[in-house]
């Protein structure tokens, strides 16, 4: 058991540290403003891309540095720290491009991946319906042959960032007979086109971030079918399992400064020595570094047998739950100051109610727990 | 960074789980709780193996490794529910090793290591697991420790009769002088990490049992009501373990870090403990409820353990104390005087 970083490692993290100490996007654009922060995290992607901090997980010949997983967290536990954003093609970066490295063609990789980190093409994720949340598999968009395309016809929902993506992951259904799990195809689709429209949703905050796509009659080139036809669903959990294990550190790492940041603006107004608010923020710290520890532990799992252990599956719930009763307890804590519109907290409070929806909800994740890690029979 | 064991430490994790699931079955703990006796041949065994002493330096008796080899071996002691005077005698010898005088230290380890005297550890006037019956208790009073010996314990029967429960009034026998922070934030993570294996067990026995039981032709662990309450078991217990190995880690590799470690793995535990006791028995109706179906013994181990050297609120109060020492002495917007007394976490750090 070693919990510091080795030579390399720490190597890797001073070389960042003192990147991100010269390099800074200014200050983010007013929350309600979605155009000018996406332009803002657009423009910080450029300048990551230039000195190759943007996809460093990414092998060196698409562009990136062939981190470890292990720096890959440091990585995004140091640009969290650092309070920087995330670049903007996040999606790409962190789903897409891997996703395409496991089942793409050496034409797509070559086509598609060089874009994604250098913040030409962004990318949104296709996969919700209205009626195919949770059950994915139950998606009903369709893609049907003509000639050297696929027609695509149905619509999907909560397509985060789809108002600004050239490409969108998506993934539907080309077989109508087969099982539900084997008729579906994962594709690339260019969002610049007559037969896909766009509408933001708005969300509890106010803001849109996510969106409606009506696809009527988009085409698609045969090209842009990722993994083979019939595929889609296998395709579509590499984008998954990618998405949980990227972000996990970015996340945690959020957490803690909220939590530094409560616990100091607690201070400023005398409230530590209160015991019920020392308690309850002592029991944040725990749950915050237990956070950490088992995104750790969960690291060193994959490095030596290849797969996460339990606690792989364990990170997203335990985050989630943390962001909520953190961000429920400051604004309690701090009043009807918190609870003013446009403050800080108050859209803190707002968005944490969707951390338990968004890629995954916590219902969906104690099944995966409790079927596949502690192997219980399955409800039918 | 590797946030797991060696191959040494897997194996002593798995010699013990093996040797424990023979020697120690429920049935053992059964008929020791119920004679309110030791295993006295387990002990033996144990001993011979050089189990308390994994700890202890060498030039002690001991095996010289580390508080993460203890905290292994006291989880497996948890998972088995084992009728042993291990927790005492070893946290006992972790302090005296800690913050004895060479005479403490050579009076006391040889003896402890080699499991000839039995030890105990805990606060002046609070119940003491393994103290009635020990040569030697470790007393934690006013920040100080002091060295009582056997005839200074109250024997008091508690709720966990798998052990031998006693108080020390303080003022007992005489001072430990070295540091006792240090020797009481080891002894922490010792039980802390006991908890870990009592939970695990809890949540083992749970799983196995809502697979098999079925109502309404279903299993009951298909339904989510329990299924999900497993998930939670898992989550606590995995979420305590990652603290508790933490702690053990701190404790051999940087001492500094011990302090906060420790109070989270005692925190973590120590409700983690009583939450997975609880839903086990919950899980299993009213089988659970009964004295053969075992998974009392663990609830007991735990509300016993959760409670020894403070509960979850008591550390959390610890934390809180660190959390508040490492505030920037000027608020933020001010420029930072001196650096000198800031932690990284600090607004005038440069990590920050
Ligand atoms: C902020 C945000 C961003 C998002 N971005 C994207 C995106 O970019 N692309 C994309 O494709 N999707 C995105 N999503 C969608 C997200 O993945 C889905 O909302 C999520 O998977 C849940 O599906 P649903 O909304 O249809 O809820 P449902 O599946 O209808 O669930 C409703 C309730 O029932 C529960 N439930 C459902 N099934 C079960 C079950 N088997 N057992 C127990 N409980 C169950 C759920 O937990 C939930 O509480 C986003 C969501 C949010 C909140």
């Amino acid at each position: 058991m070693d919990l510091t970083f080795n030579e390399r490692e720490t190597a890797f993290r001073d070389e960042l540290r003192a990147w991100l100490a010269a390099n800074d996007p200014g200050p983010r654009p007013e929350d309600a403003d979605e155009d000018a922060t996406f332009e803002w995290m657009r423009s910080w992607q450029r300048t990551m891309a230039a000195d190759k901090w943007a996809g460093v997980h990414w092998p060196e010949e698409y562009g990136g540095r062939g981190a470890t997983i292990t720096e890959s967290a440091i990585f995004f536990e140091e640009l969290g720290r650092a309070r920087r954003p995330l670049p903007a093609n996040v999606l790409g970066i962190v789903m897409g491009g891997p996703t395409l490295m496991v089942w793409g063609t050496d034409e797509q990789k070559e086509r598609f991946l060089p874009h994604i980190l250098d913040a030409s093409e962004h990318w949104c994720q296709g996969f919700s319906e209205p009626e195919a949340g949770s059950d994915l598999a139950a998606l009903k968009t369709r893609a049907v042959k003509d000639g050297d395309d696929w027609v695509v016809t149905g619509q999907k929902v909560w397509t985060s960032g789809a108002q600004y993506a050239k490409w969108c992951m998506l993934v539907a259904r080309t077989d109508m007979d087969a099982p539900k799990h084997k008729g579906l195809t994962y594709f690339l689709m260019d969002m610049e086109q007559e037969g896909v429209q766009v509408r933001p949703l708005r969300q509890i905050t106010g803001s849109a971030e996510f969106n409606e796509l009506f696809l009527e009659g988009a085409r698609i080139p045969d090209a842009n079918v990722i993994g083979g036809v019939g595929n889609g669903w296998k395709v579509a959990l590499t984008t998954l399992m990618n998405e949980r294990s990227g972000l996990a550190f970015f996340l945690q790492v959020r957490l803690r400064q909220l939590l530094d940041d409560v616990i100091e603006e607690a201070a400023s107004r005398g409230l530590l020595d209160d015991p019920v608010v020392a308690d309850k923020l002592a029991d944040l710290h725990v749950k915050a570094e237990i956070l950490r520890l088992t995104a750790y532990r969960g690291l060193t799992a994959i490095e030596k047998y290849g797969q996460p252990g339990p606690e792989g599956s364990l990170t997203k719930w335990l985050w989630s739950d943390t962001n909520q009763q953190l961000t429920s307890f400051a604004a309690e804590l701090f009043g009807d100051w918190a609870y003013t519109a446009g403050n800080r907290w108050a859209y803190e409070l707002m968005r944490a109610r969707g951390n338990s929806i968004e890629g995954g909800t916590t219902e969906i994740l104690k099944n995966i727990i409790a079927e596949r890690v502690l192997g219980l029979p399955r409800l039918k | 960074m590797n946030f797991d064991f060696t191959e040494d430490q897997h194996e002593i994790k798995r010699t013990a789980r093996d040797l424990l699931a023979k020697r120690s079955t429920f049935e053992k703990v059964r008929e020791h709780a119920e004679a309110g006796t030791y295993d006295g041949g387990l002990w033996k065994e144990l001993a011979g193996l050089g189990w308390p002493g994994i700890a202890v330096a060498e030039e002690h008796g001991g095996q010289g490794l580390g508080v993460v080899e203890l905290a292994i071996l006291c989880e497996e002691l948890g998972y088995a529910c084992a009728a042993t005077p291990f927790l005492g005698t070893a946290t006992a010898a972790l302090a005296i090793e800690a913050a004895g005088s060479d005479d403490q230290k050579a009076a006391w380890l040889p003896k402890l290591a080699a499991g000839e005297a039995r030890g105990a550890l805990g606060l002046a006037g609070q119940l003491i697991p393994d103290a009635a019956g020990a040569d030697v208790v470790v007393v934690a009073e006013d920040g100080g420790l002091r060295l009582a010996g056997g005839g200074d314990v109250e024997a008091v029967d508690a709720i966990d009769p798998t052990r031998r429960h006693g108080k020390v009034a303080g003022g007992a026998g005489e001072p430990l002088g070295g540091d006792a922070a240090a020797a009481l934030d080891r002894a922490l993570v010792a039980v802390a990490a006991e908890l870990v294996g009592v939970s695990q067990r809890a949540l083992d026995m749970t799983v196995a049992y809502v697979k098999d039981r079925k109502q309404f032709e279903t299993p009951v662990g298909a339904y989510q009501a329990v299924s999900h309450r497993c998930a939670q078991m898992l989550l606590h217990t995995e979420g305590a373990r990652s603290a508790t190995y933490f702690g053990a880690w701190a404790a051999d590799a940087e001492p500094e870090r011990l302090p906060e470690a420790a109070a989270i793995a005692k925190a973590a535990a120590s409700e983690a403990g009583k939450e997975v006791t609880a839903s086990a028995i919950q899980a299993h109706g009213g089988i659970g409820f009964t004295w053969e179906a075992d998974v009392h013994w663990l609830y007991k181990r735990a509300q016993l353990d959760a409670q020894l050297l403070g509960g979850a609120r008591t550390h959390r109060a610890a934390v809180a104390r660190l959390l508040a020492g490492r505030l920037c002495p000027r608020p933020s917007w001010q420029e930072c005087a001196s650096t000198a007394s800031c932690s990284s976490r600090c607004c005038c750090s440069p990590r920050r």
